[in-house]
This record gives C-alpha cells, sequence and structure tokens, in this order.
C-alpha cells in the first residue's frame, strides 16, 4: 500500500498494524481528532510509513459476523494531512481498503464494510468510494470492494 | 493546531458510531434488507472472483505469522483454491498435467508436493488471478516452507531427542 506526498509526487509503502497500547499516550486530540483511548475495546489499526512509527492516520473496526459486515467506526487522518494543505494523500483511501481487506478476507462474497457518516460528509464517500447510501448508513459490497482492494492494494 | 473543524475535511475526525442499540438495530435491518437484494444480482463471476480474492488474503495473512497447530494449511488452502474455480477436481488435474490420484493425495495430505506441482500451480494461479488482483508468484512457495517451518519448530519435543543423538560438535571455538 502506497500514500503519496503531494508536493513532490514522491510515493511512499504504508504499513497499517494494530494500535499497541503504548501508542495510545501520543494519541492526542488536536492531531487526531478523538479522544481513542475509548475505542482500546475494539480493533483500531495505525497506518504508518514502513520504517517510521509516526502515525499518520487511525481506524476503529467492529466487525458483526452475522451480518457478514466490517462497521467502520471512526476514521481520522494526521491534522497535518487533511484539507489543501495535505502533505500524503490517500491515507484514508488505505485505511477504508485494510478494512475491505478484512471484511473480504472473512467474508469473501458476502462481505460489507459499512459506515455512517453526517449527511454532510456522507458525500464525500459516495463520491470518492462509490459507496451505497440506505438509511443513514453508507456500505460498499461485493464487487465494489474487490474494485477497492485493487485500488489501493499494491505496491 | 486545533480540532475545531472550521478547516473542513471529511477524512479529519469521521465519527461513524452508532448512537444507540435502536439506531443501530434499525439500520442494520434496513442495510441487511438492502444487501440480499444486491446480493441475489451477484454473478457466478463475481463470487468466484471474491472467493479468489479471499484465498489470496488469507494466504498472505498466514505467511506473516508464526501458527503452530495441526492444520494442514498447504492442502486447504490448495483444496479451496481447485474448488472455487473447477466443478471437478479432475479438470484442474489435466490442466496441469497430473493424475486425479496425485492431486487427490496432495489434497489429502497423502503425498507432499513436489517441486514440479508447485512450479505448475504458480503458473496457474498467475493465469487466474491475471484479472483479479495481484498475486504474487512466491505465494504457494511461501505457504508451503512457511507451514513446514512452523511444523518443525512446533514438533520439537517428539523429533528432537531422536536427531539430537546423531548430532555432535567436535571442534571448539573459543569464547
Amino acid at each position: 500500500m502506497i500514500i503519496v506526498e503531494t508536493s513532490i509526487g514522491n510515493r511512499h509503502k504504508v504499513k497499517i498494524s494494530l494500535v499497541d497500547s503504548v501508542d495510545y499516550k501520543a494519541l492526542n486530540k488536536e492531531r487526531y481528532f478523538f479522544d481513542w483511548k475509548e475505542e482500546q475495546n475494539f480493533e483500531v489499526y495505525k497506518l504508518c510509513i514502513v520504517d517510521s512509527s509516526d502515525i499518520l492516520g487511525l481506524i476503529s473496526l467492529e466487525r458483526i459476523p452475522n451480518e457478514w459486515r466490517v462497521h467502520i467506526r471512526l476514521l481520522t487522518v494526521s491534522f497535518e494531512n487533511q484539507g489543501k494543505k495535505k502533505i500524503y494523500d490517500n491515507i484514508a483511501g488505505n485505511l477504508i481498503a485494510y478494512a475491505a481487506k478484512i471484511a473480504v478476507a472473512d467474508y469473501a462474497e458476502l462481505a460489507c464494510i459499512s459506515l455512517r457518516p453526517k449527511t454532510e460528509i456522507a458525500k464525500h464517500y459516495i463520491d470518492k468510494y462509490n459507496m451505497i447510501l440506505t438509511g443513514l448508513t453508507l456500505s460498499i459490497e461485493v464487487p465494489g470492494l474487490l474494485n477497492l482492494i485493487n485500488l489501493f492494494d499494491h505496491d | 493546531m486545533t480540532n475545531k473543524k472550521n478547516i473542513k475535511d471529511s477524512e479529519f475526525g469521521l465519527d461513524s458510531r452508532y448512537k444507540s442499540k435502536e439506531e443501530y438495530k434499525s439500520e442494520a435491518t434496513a442495510l441487511m434488507e438492502a444487501r440480499l437484494k444486491r446480493m441475489k444480482n451477484l454473478s457466478k463471476d463475481q463470487i468466484i472472483r471474491a472467493k479468489l480474492m479471499q484465498l489470496k488474503l488469507n494466504m498472505e495473512a498466514f505467511i506473516k505469522q508464526p501458527i503452530y497447530n495441526n492444520r494442514n494449511y498447504f492442502s486447504e488452502f490448495l483444496e479451496s483454491y481447485v474448488d472455487t474455480i473447477y466443478s471437478k477436481r479432475s479438470f484442474f488435474a489435466k490442466d496441469i498435467s497430473i493424475t486425479p490420484a496425485k492431486l487427490s493425495q496432495v489434497i489429502n495430505n497423502h503425498r507432499e508436493p513436489r517441486d514440479e506441482f508447485i512450479m505448475k500451480l504458480m503458473i496457474h494461479s498467475e493465469k487466474v488471478y491475471e484479472n483479479i488482483c495481484e498475486f504474487h508468484k512466491k505465494t504457494w512457495y511461501q505457504v508451503y516452507f512457511h507451514e513446514k517451518i512452523c511444523d518443525t519448530m512446533s514438533s520439537q519435543e517428539e523429533w528432537r531427542p531422536k536427531i539430537e543423538r546423531h548430532v555432535k560438535f567436535s571442534e571448539s571455538i573459543e569464547k
């Protein structure tokens, strides 16, 4: 998986792994928007450039096996990677694709990832990731999930 | 720095948690109904692609971590691969020019896969995965040898006493 340095176009390999208990000390609201300690009972993953320990993005997931679904509870890029002046692009995309990989690995053709954003930002996820709106919930299923994985899962 | 969202970015601070059990239930029910309708429209080809993607992801996950148990991962993955693509295992055997009996023995752990078998499997997978997703040619070999390493390391109590009797170190190395 790759993120792109927006200023010069350099590509960097990234690693997505479970957040360690020691990481939570550094996950402050200013840089990562939420109090991530509240998510310690869920699967929380961090995205870092390979060979770096600096966390550039975070995602909290809940597996819902009886619905063949992985629900994205929280997602954020780090403060400096938001907006027009972001340093790296594709952080959120890679994290969402990682959730898609978990869903497909567990549930194959039945897999689904979902999120429930506020109305004003739903359009962003529909436009950028081809998510489908049902009620207040956005989702991606097969075959869209496979396309999403293929879009991000390469070196 | 501030977390006030006056600088609006949809990927900085997405809170997607359900606010209550009732909200979760109602959303989950509606979503499942809609998904079941869409699932009915999945083609056979789309289902096979999803299963093959699942297999690839599970193989990659297996390679990444030491697993100590009695499962036969190589043959399980092989069985899943063949059964996903072919209606009869003998068709796969024919495609890689081996007898159905040999294939059956490998799948059922009555025979170790020979080098040539894994090479053929590697080439077959390249063709199958070409239009599905990235599939590294090393994958089948990695699965096979990773399983060997894990098995050997985890069964030392069984093999070590017998083997150790035949291993001596007659030279000396100064500390």
